[in-house]
């Protein structure tokens, strides 16, 4: 019970961040009822995704300060749980997914242990050897369909199918990615006034001072870690029945792992809106620059450069990222 | 009095002709065809190319042009629909199976086309495929060759060009035409000699999908694939994989590669002096001019199954017909990416024509019923015609494949030779290949 309070109480806020925060949600429940293009559709279901995904990596990356680049790993198992359980047994999304969340768990266990003997830059290198070493294991085994991957073929489904979680319209696919967004946002919430999580940040101001403090640093750790995997994997389970096709080079890149990284990053590490002012500043930025500036245009590329100049420029101007920004105009303010 | 009636009959003749012209415009309605390419990213320059052929497939479709000897090429846009025009809605895939299925819903839903074409990787067709199949809009493939492509029983897909079973299988015919002394200028090689092969294929489903074909063809006519690696497309750096590859010592090197990867590729075997008799790549990266013109005098003696070689022009007179128009507009001859494409949209011109409408279930009946005979093509194919049923349903069933090589003219300049189908060989065939 004290648990669901902390959750929904947010009055540690200034007043003007809860009213923003109510108007974004307020827009995000209605955006479907405004008339929309597809293509909108397609990029607020991303953003929502790369939003859990990042709020995921922001309780072991941004709390935790440990930068971890192999998310990806966990987006496969996630998504291949869920695609194997159906196309082998027909077993329902809702059971799926938390089985994805279970496997990812108990992998992050298994390799949270080792690596977290490891600090800084060899932790990061590390993250990403494990991702690319089970990416690896998936190209050749046969049972989940090796490099070529596995598809759901839609038209074998009744839709609105809700129990496996295959549809033609994309707005049932958005208000369940909400749904799990806000579930997401409220976790993130009490996370951050848990006792692990005023741990964590102990640990990630000074690890000794911590370990003096009687924190086991290492099993705290661990134990974000496998937060950190459940979300991700949570989303990876979405990601197969919403895009129906994935194989390890789509679905286990690198490419994912530091697009997780940047996302919360660049919207701002350890705090709560971070992760979703990443997620709703470059997902758009991307999308948009792409549709208005790449091949329709004739000028194919120019939106890749002014993507990367983007980011650039914000990394430069505030390296705690956009809402370290916010934080530095308030701090000005109140001088 | 007579002079305003006169004004008023000219005012009423100018108001009823620009009606007729309108009533005409409206007759004679738009059709858009969404189109997906990878026009950044590794296999850009293929995009490129694939862009420019079916550009050039669009200007020939919408203008008459009765000199060149194709139906398309005889009425201003598709004539049963009124003249209609064509439009085609490039889109840029990356290469990326997701960004791909999420272009493909924007196409059909807010660009409200009425087909689509696209999309050059496997991987990425395969999930525009599960789009269109879903939302019941026809998409006809023109360059994907994973053969699982047409084979998920799908009814709004259809392909164009032949795919990998029939082009490994040439390959393994090439092999053993080399051992019966069939191949021209060239003396029976005994078998020994080139029994030993090792693949390296990019790992999506294309190059998955053409790893497991050499291994299941070499099986069966009696090869030893002695070693067979998936790499990633992506890759900056392949030495480990070329050292595992000399590490057997094959006689053959089989390569599924993309643009940028084939080269890397062969500039990582020609770095580790690699010495293979006989070094062959399955199209894609093999084939794009930028494989010739970054690596030059590296690429002679190199294999290449392919779909179009500009010698093909020597035989067949509308294919020297396009491939100077392509010329004229790009500089470069017609590769097999975009003799491809340009061959999926006037697959796509023939389906509009039969169909007389943009209705999905006239396109879809047009599509199954449709042959357009093989002296159309600039591909030396006998035609096209789709299996409407069967476990390869919506394939072309008129395909074929040649094999090139690379070869220096006596003016310095790097041409693809015909090797195959032997009866059609062009040059005599450079064997073994030359050392790095």
């Amino acid at each position: 019970m004290e648990a669901i309070r902390n959750a929904l109480d947010f009055s540690d806020f200034p007043r003007i961040d809860r009213m923003v925060a109510l108007a974004v949600v307020l827009l995000l429940v209605t955006f479907p009822l405004f008339p929309h293009s597809a293509f909108a559709m397609a990029t607020m279901i991303q953003f929502l995704m790369f939003s859990l995904y990042g709020m995921g990596w922001n309780t072991i990356g941004g709390y935790g300060g440990q930068v971890d680049l192999g998310k990806a790993q966990y987006v496969g198992i996630g998504a291949y749980t869920t695609t194997v359980c159906l196309l082998r047994w027909d077993i329902p999304f809702w059971v799926s997914m938390p089985l994805g969340a279970c496997l990812s768990i108990g992998w992050s266990f298994i390799i949270g242990y080792p690596l977290f003997q490891l600090k800084g830059h060899y932790f990061a290198i590390a993250t990403i050897a494990t991702s690319l070493v089970l990416k690896d294991i998936f190209e050749v085994w046969k049972f989940v369909g090796a490099a070529r991957g596995l598809g759901i073929l839609p038209f074998k489904y009744q839709t609105p199918d809700f129990l496996r979680l295959i549809f033609k319209e994309d707005v049932y696919y958005y208000y369940t990615i909400f749904g799990l967004f806000i579930i997401g946002l409220l976790y993130m919430n009490w996370f951050r006034k848990s006792r692990l999580g005023f741990q964590l940040r102990s640990i990630k101001d000074n690890e000794e001072v911590a370990r003096s403090l009687g924190i086991n640093v290492h099993w705290a750790k661990i134990k974000t870690y496998a937060i950190a995997t459940a979300f991700v994997s949570v989303v990876g389970s979405f990601h197969a029945v919403y895009v129906k096709n994935i194989e390890p080079e789509d679905t286990m890149s690198l490419d994912i792992s530091i697009l997780i990284a940047l996302m919360a990053m660049l919207g701002g590490a350890g705090s709560l809106w971070g992760p979703i002012i990443g997620a709703g500043v470059l997902i758009p930025l991307k999308s948009y620059l792409k549709e208005w500036l790449g091949a329709a245009a004739g000028l194919v590329g120019i939106d890749l450069i002014l993507y990367g100049l983007i980011i650039m420029i914000i990394s430069a101007f505030e390296p705690r990222g956009l809402w370290g920004i916010v934080e530095k105009i308030r701090r000005r303010k109140r001088i | 009095m007579r002079r305003s009636l006169k004004c008023a009959r000219l005012l009423m003749g100018i108001t009823l002709l620009t009606a007729l012209a309108c009533t005409g415009a409206v007759m004679a309605e738009e059709i858009k065809i969404g189109v997906l390419f990878p026009l950044t990213g590794g296999a850009a320059a293929a995009g490129r190319e694939l862009r420019s052929g079916a550009e050039l497939a669009l200007d020939i479709a919408n203008n008459a042009m009765p000199d060149i000897n194709m139906t398309m090429a005889k009425n201003v846009g598709i004539k049963s629909m009124g003249g209609a025009k064509i439009t085609l809605i490039f889109k840029d895939h990356e290469g990326n199976p997701t960004l791909g299925a999420d272009l493909a819903k924007k196409l059909i839903l807010d660009d409200k086309v009425h087909g689509l074409m696209g999309a050059y990787h496997s991987s990425v067709t395969k999930a525009v495929s599960a789009v269109a199949e879903q939302y019941g809009i026809p998409l006809i493939n023109d360059s994907s060759t994973s053969p699982e492509l047409t084979k998920q029983g799908y009814k709004w897909f259809w392909r164009t060009t032949p795919h990998d079973v029939y082009f490994t299988k040439d390959l393994f015919e090439f092999l053993k035409g080399m051992t019966e002394g069939k191949v021209k200028g060239l003396a029976a090689v005994p078998k020994k000699d080139i029994t030993n092969l090792a693949s390296a294929c990019e790992k999506t489903e294309w190059g998955a999908a053409v790893s497991e074909l050499i291994e299941k063809f070499g099986k069966d006519y009696g090869f030893e694939v002695k070693k067979s690696i998936l790499y990633a497309a992506k890759a900056t750096d392949l030495s480990s994989e070329v050292r595992s590859l000399i590490a057997v010592k094959p006689d053959a090197m089989l390569f599924a590669s993309y643009t940028s990867d084939a080269i890397l590729m062969m500039k990582t075997l020609k770095d580790q002096k690699a010495a293979p008799k006989l070094l062959w790549g399955q199209n894609a990266g093999f084939e794009v001019p930028e494989f010739v013109s970054t690596l030059g005098d590296t690429t002679v003696g190199s294999l290449t199954r392919t779909v179009f070689i500009p010698k093909i022009a020597q035989v067949k007179p509308v294919a020297a017909k396009i491939n100077a128009m392509y010329k004229a507009k790009t500089g470069n001859d017609l590769s097999g990416a975009s003799a491809r494409s340009f061959t999926g949209l006037q697959a796509w011109v023939h389906v509009l024509e039969k169909a007389g409408s943009v209705k999905p279930a006239d396109i879809q009946k047009a599509a199954n019923a449709i042959e357009i005979p093989g002296d159309e093509l600039v591909v030396p194919w006998q035609g096209i015609k789709f299996a409407a049923s069967g476990e390869d349903i919506g394939q072309n069933t008129l395909g074929m494949g040649l094999i090139g090589q690379y070869q220096k003219a006596a003016d310095g300049k790097i041409d693809l030779e015909i090797v195959y189908p032997f009866n059609v060989a062009t040059a005599n065939m450079i064997y073994p290949f030359p050392k790095f």
